[in-house]
Parts: C-alpha cells; sequence; structure tokens
C-alpha cells in the first residue's frame, strides 16, 4: 500500500481522494508539502521570489501614436469663480427656447415704453389735451404734468423739441428762397 | 380706438402681457383675447358688438350643419342660406340706403314718384371686413378646404380678432383655425418682424398719409375748380402714396401685432406700383380681397374655364362688384368698371399676340401707374360731377400753389419705397434678431420717438374704416 495519493494503481476507498474546494483564499506563504520537498532546510526562511516590474510595453502599437499627457490649462480664476458661482444650465428645450424668446420680446418693450415715458411724454399730454375731461383724463393730465416737469429739469424734453424744430422749417420752406415760414406768416 | 394713438398702446400693452401671461391654457388665453377684441370694437359702437357675434354664431352654426351633412344637395342648400344670409346683413348696414335712393330715382324717371323707406342706418365699422371672412369659412367648410372650427369660440375670435377687425387683412379660416389649436409660439424673429412692421406703418400713417391728406389732398378734391393742372396732378399722385400708405400701414401694424401675439397673418401689398400690367397691380394690391374675389367669386363664375369671351366676362363682372364692395356709390363702380376694363383689354392683348410681352416693362409700369391714378380720382372723388372737374381741370394749365418742396419730397419718397428690396422690413429683421433687448428697445423707441416728433396732432381714421 502505498500512501501516495496520487497513484492512480492504488484505492485508497473509501478515504476520499481529493479534499473539496476551500472557499477561502489560497494563504499567502502556504507551506509547500514535505513529501514534494527532498531535502525540506525549515532553519532557513524562505525568501520571496524575484519578479520585474509590470511592463506598459505594447507590442502593437507605435510609439509616435501614443498620447502624451496633457499638460495643465491655465485657468481664467475669475471665469472659474464665475463658474464656480454661476454653473451652466442644462441647454434648453423647444419650451425653454420659447420662453426666453417671450422674455426678450417683453423686455424690448419694457425699455421702449419707458425711453418714450422718458422722452416723449408731451405725447401724453397731447393725447390728454384731445380727450373728454373725465377721472382718467383728468389723473393722467395731473400725473403727466409732474413728470413732464422732472424730465424737464433733466433736459429729456430737448431731443424731441429738437427733431420737431427741424422738420417744422422744412415741412413750411417754400421754392423761392428756401426759408421757412410759420403757419401765422411770420 | 386707432392703432396709432396712446389708448391704443395702453390697451396693447395689457393684452400683450395678460395673453402671453394666460400662455398655460389656450382655452383661456382665446377667450381672453375674444373679450379684448370685443372691448375693442365696442369703442366706436358697443351695439354692433352683438352683429359681431350673431355673424359669428350664425357662420359657426351653418359650418356645423355643413359638416354633418352627407347629403350634397342639402350641404348646397346650406352653404346657399349661409353665404344669402351674410350678404343680407352687409346689404342691410351697407346697400340698403343706395339701392332705395336708386330704386326712388328710377321711379321718378317714369313718373312713379313714391316715398320709400329710407332708414338712417349707421354703418358697422368693419362689416365688409368680417363678412366677407365669414362667406370664406362657410364655403370653405363646404368645399372640404378647411374642417369646422372645433368650437364656437374659435369661429368667434375668427371674426373678431382685434389686429384685423376692422380693416382687414381679410384672414381665411385655414389660415388661422390651425394656429387656433394650440398656444403660439413667439420667436424672436417673429418679434423683430413685428416690431418693425409697427414702426414702419406708423412712420406711413401718421407722417407721410397724414401730410399728404391735410396738405394736399383734401383741399383740391373739396374745390377742384380753384387749382390749376398741376396742383390737381400733384393732388391725385398725392392721393395714389396716400392710399398705399394709409391702408398698407393698416395691414403692417395689423401683422405686426398679431405677429407680437404669435399669430401669423398673411401679406397684404406688395409694391404695388412697380406692377406692370393691371393684373399685376391685383396680385400686389390687398391681396386678401384680390384672392378673395378670385377664389369665391370669379372661380364660381367660370373663371377662365369656358373660353376668353366668356373669361373677360368673368373678370369684369367680378371686378365690377369688387368696386361696389369698396362702397354704396356709383363712382365706386365706375372705378371698378375701369379695372375690369383695362384687364379685359389685356387679356385680348395677351391672346391677340399669344402671350408674347411687346411692350417694354418701363413702359407697362408707367402705363399701369397711370390707368390706377385715374381709377384713384373716381375712388376719391365725392360724386361723379366733381370727379370730371377734376379732370377737366388737369388740361387748365396754371402756376402750382399748393406744392412745397416738402410735399414733393413726400410724394417721391413715397413711390420710391416701392424699389426698395422686396422683402427689405423681413430681411432687417433677421439682421436685427440677435441684437440684445436693450439695444432692440432703445432702438424700436429712438424710432417711436421720431415719428412722434414730426407726425401731426390728432390722427385720421384710416381709407379703409368706412368699407
Amino acid at each position: 500500500m502505498s500512501d501516495r495519493p496520487d497513484d492512480p494503481d492504488i484505492p485508497l476507498a473509501p478515504l476520499p481522494t481529493t479534499l473539496p474546494p476551500s472557499p477561502f483564499p489560497p494563504l499567502q506563504d502556504e507551506a509547500t508539502p514535505y513529501l514534494d520537498d527532498p531535502e525540506p532546510s525549515p532553519t532557513q526562511p524562505a525568501e520571496p521570489p524575484f519578479t520585474d516590474p509590470p511592463s506598459d510595453w505594447i507590442q502593437t502599437a507605435d510609439a509616435h501614436d501614443l498620447p502624451t499627457a496633457p499638460g495643465p490649462e491655465p485657468v481664467n480664476p475669475l471665469l472659474a469663480l464665475g463658474r464656480f458661482a454661476f454653473p451652466p444650465g442644462e441647454p434648453p428645450d423647444e419650451e425653454g427656447l420659447a420662453a426666453r424668446d417671450r422674455r426678450w420680446t417683453s423686455r424690448v418693450i419694457v425699455i421702449a415704453t419707458v425711453f418714450l415715458l422718458t422722452f416723449n411724454i408731451a405725447s401724453v399730454q397731447n393725447w390728454v389735451r384731445q380727450q373728454e375731461p373725465g377721472w382718467v383724463t383728468t389723473t393722467v393730465s395731473r400725473l403727466s404734468e409732474v413728470w413732464s416737469e422732472q424730465m424737464a429739469l433733466l433736459g429729456a424734453e430737448r431731443p424731441r423739441e429738437a427733431v420737431r424744430e427741424a422738420y417744422e422749417n422744412a415741412r413750411d420752406s417754400d421754392w423761392r428762397s428756401g426759408d421757412s415760414t410759420t403757419a401765422d406768416g411770420s | 380706438m386707432l392703432f396709432p394713438t396712446l389708448a391704443f398702446g395702453v390697451f396693447f400693452l395689457f393684452v400683450y402681457f395678460t395673453s402671453w401671461s394666460l400662455d398655460r391654457e389656450n382655452g383661456r388665453r382665446k377667450l381672453f383675447l375674444l373679450l379684448a377684441s370685443w372691448f375693442f370694437y365696442a369703442q366706436w359702437d358697443w351695439r354692433f358688438v352683438a352683429l359681431l357675434i350673431a355673424s359669428a354664431v350664425l357662420n359657426w352654426g351653418v359650418a356645423a350643419l355643413i359638416a354633418h351633412s352627407d347629403e350634397a344637395g342639402r350641404r348646397k342648400l346650406l352653404v346657399g342660406l349661409g353665404v344669402a344670409a351674410n350678404l343680407l346683413v352687409l346689404g342691410i348696414f351697407k346697400y340698403y340706403g343706395f339701392f332705395v335712393e336708386q330704386a326712388g330715382e328710377l321711379l321718378a324717371r317714369f313718373g312713379w314718384e313714391r316715398d320709400l323707406p329710407l332708414l338712417e342706418i349707421v354703418l358697422p365699422v368693419g362689416i365688409s371686413f368680417f363678412t366677407f371672412q365669414g362667406i370664406s369659412y362657410v364655403v370653405d367648410v363646404h368645399r372640404g378646404k378647411t374642417p369646422p372650427a372645433k368650437s364656437l369660440l374659435d369661429v368667434m375670435l375668427l371674426m373678431s380678432f382685434f389686429p384685423h377687425l376692422v380693416a382687414g387683412p381679410i384672414v381665411r379660416a385655414s389660415d388661422l383655425l390651425p394656429q387656433f389649436d394650440r398656444v403660439p409660439r413667439l420667436t424672436r424673429e417673429m418679434a423683430a418682424h413685428g416690431f418693425l412692421l409697427i414702426g414702419w406703418g406708423l412712420f406711413k400713417k401718421t407722417v407721410i398719409a397724414s401730410e399728404l391728406a391735410t396738405r394736399l389732398v383734401d383741399p383740391v378734391f373739396f374745390d377742384p375748380s380753384a387749382y390749376g393742372a398741376l396742383d390737381l396732378a400733384a393732388a391725385v399722385y398725392a392721393y395714389a402714396v396716400q392710399i398705399y400708405c394709409d391702408f398698407s400701414a393698416y395691414s403692417d401694424m395689423a401683422i405686426g401685432i398679431a405677429a407680437l401675439l404669435g399669430y401669423s397673418f398673411p401679406r397684404n401689398f406688395d409694391q404695388p406700383y412697380r406692377a406692370k400690367s393691371m393684373q399685376d397691380f391685383w396680385r400686389r394690391w390687398h391681396i386678401s380681397l384680390s384672392s378673395w374675389l378670385r377664389d369665391y367669386l370669379y372661380v364660381p363664375l367660370g373663371g377662365g374655364r369656358k373660353g376668353l369671351v366668356r373669361s373677360c366676362l368673368n373678370v369684369f363682372i367680378t371686378m365690377l362688384l369688387g368696386g361696389l364692395w369698396h362702397g354704396a356709390a356709383w363712382t365706386f363702380i365706375a372705378w371698378g368698371a375701369l379695372h375690369g376694363g383695362v384687364q379685359v383689354v389685356e387679356r385680348l392683348g395677351r391672346a391677340a399676340f399669344q402671350n408674347r410681352s411687346v411692350i417694354p416693362t418701363w413702359i407697362g409700369v408707367l402705363v399701369t401707374f397711370h390707368i390706377v391714378c385715374l381709377g384713384w380720382i373716381l375712388f376719391r372723388s365725392e360724386t361723379f360731377p366733381m370727379a370730371m372737374e377734376m379732370l377737366a381741370g388737369l388740361g387748365r394749365f396754371e402756376p402750382a400753389t399748393m406744392v412745397t418742396p416738402f410735399l414733393l419730397t413726400l410724394i417721391v419718397g413715397g413711390l420710391a419705397m416701392h424699389w426698395l428690396p422686396p422683402r427689405a422690413v423681413e430681411g432687417f429683421a433677421t439682421w436685427l434678431k440677435p441684437a440684445p433687448s436693450l439695444t432692440m428697445g432703445l432702438l424700436i423707441g429712438a424710432a417711436i420717438l421720431l415719428v412722434e416728433a414730426v407726425r401731426p396732432d390728432g390722427v385720421a381714421p384710416f381709407i379703409y374704416f368706412q368699407f
């Protein structure tokens, strides 16, 4: 009888011939079976085998094609701060684009209205004069008078008056002299 | 409430901001626009809002009955009744007095003088426009060109929508009803286009048309015998520019206002005085009316399908009735007859020369423009004798007393704008579209300020309001 388990000629039944697989990972320093080592030397500690570091060599690659590591891009600190404070949002969808266009249109209307209220308040006064007197027209008239006086202090009525004057001169000029005459003939 | 007034400006600001704040729910938005349109119309005469509602209910009901009817004869009867009902409304308000007066004169001529029942009927503003819209809706549903509206609200808004309500353009159901199906999208291009059209229209109406009317056209046409040929000719050219600037300004502003509310209207003018024939003129002048007359009058009469003579007769009848549409007066009928007669001559000429162009384009443009001016004399004169007086005065050479360098500049400028690039406003709008809102707002404000600074105080109603 042989106690070598790998000898196929001698059955070891009823004892098992192979061990069941271990559920644990193999140990790092597992001792080698002494039966495989003809001259074991238990007094000397086993030295770790020397291995080369893993190579990064790629057999099929051309060295000129390999990517080189990108250098750090210079970052404008103000831009970086701005991106940090106001991170860019998602690109707008169709509804978002429509809403953006509506906001743009509304801002244009508001800006044009404020511009006209500043420089063209005389038109409001002219309009009020043409209306029948009433609560609304009286209120608008008083408000526009006060506003007009305040704007006049800033000189906001001058552009309109200058354009009006130039236009009336051109309108009233005649063929003979090219001079302008006013409506009353003076 | 006229477009170039402060009252309308305030009204529009309210409508613009409120309507876009209701953009989550299309039904509510349409209802608001309908109420705003009725309010706008009530500024002339609130009683006629009821007429507008009744007309819309009538057309909606007839179109619904046509759509639910499978029998061809019944559908034909319904469309006939619908058209007749619309024409009855138009006839009572617009033509009753004219026809009764003519009948009375005719009876008196044969010695049967009678006191016919003359009624003082006030002409509702824009009745010709909304009636024609109603007719086109009913006929289009009958022809299967447009499906019936999904609700009465849509038909009411189609007929009452304030930008086109009183002086067109005649917007058909097939143009506007699909736009009512959902909340419209307002793009920057539409908005820039709308702003420019409103500003351009404001300039044409309040500066060019108003100045020419008050300083030259109205005084000369009021008493033609007091002026010589130069003044009369200048007044005729001035009227040609005035009516173009007046009516195209209304159309431009209507299209611009609708664009800011998100709706697209068809173009109504395309540089009409560049036309090289009378047929070409009607493809460029009041396009929404001329295409309406073509589709609902000329084509049902037989169009050009029944030979040359019949097509000439059809085009003459169409233009004659087109003249009558403009007003209940013999001068308008004569104006229509002139336009129809010239088109008949053109057709016969084309047939004789087998469609070869034998006249240089510039001569065609010049001749067409002067025939159109001749027609404007009939159109503008209160009566036939006054029109004849104008024509007779064109042979009386006296020094000009009315024409100033300023007025001449307006006339030349008004004609020269026909030689701008054909889509100049659209091109300019595309160019301005990327501008920031601040730049655009200041630009629009400055443009309106310029117009406001030079315009005369007050504003006359648009010429086409009376039609």
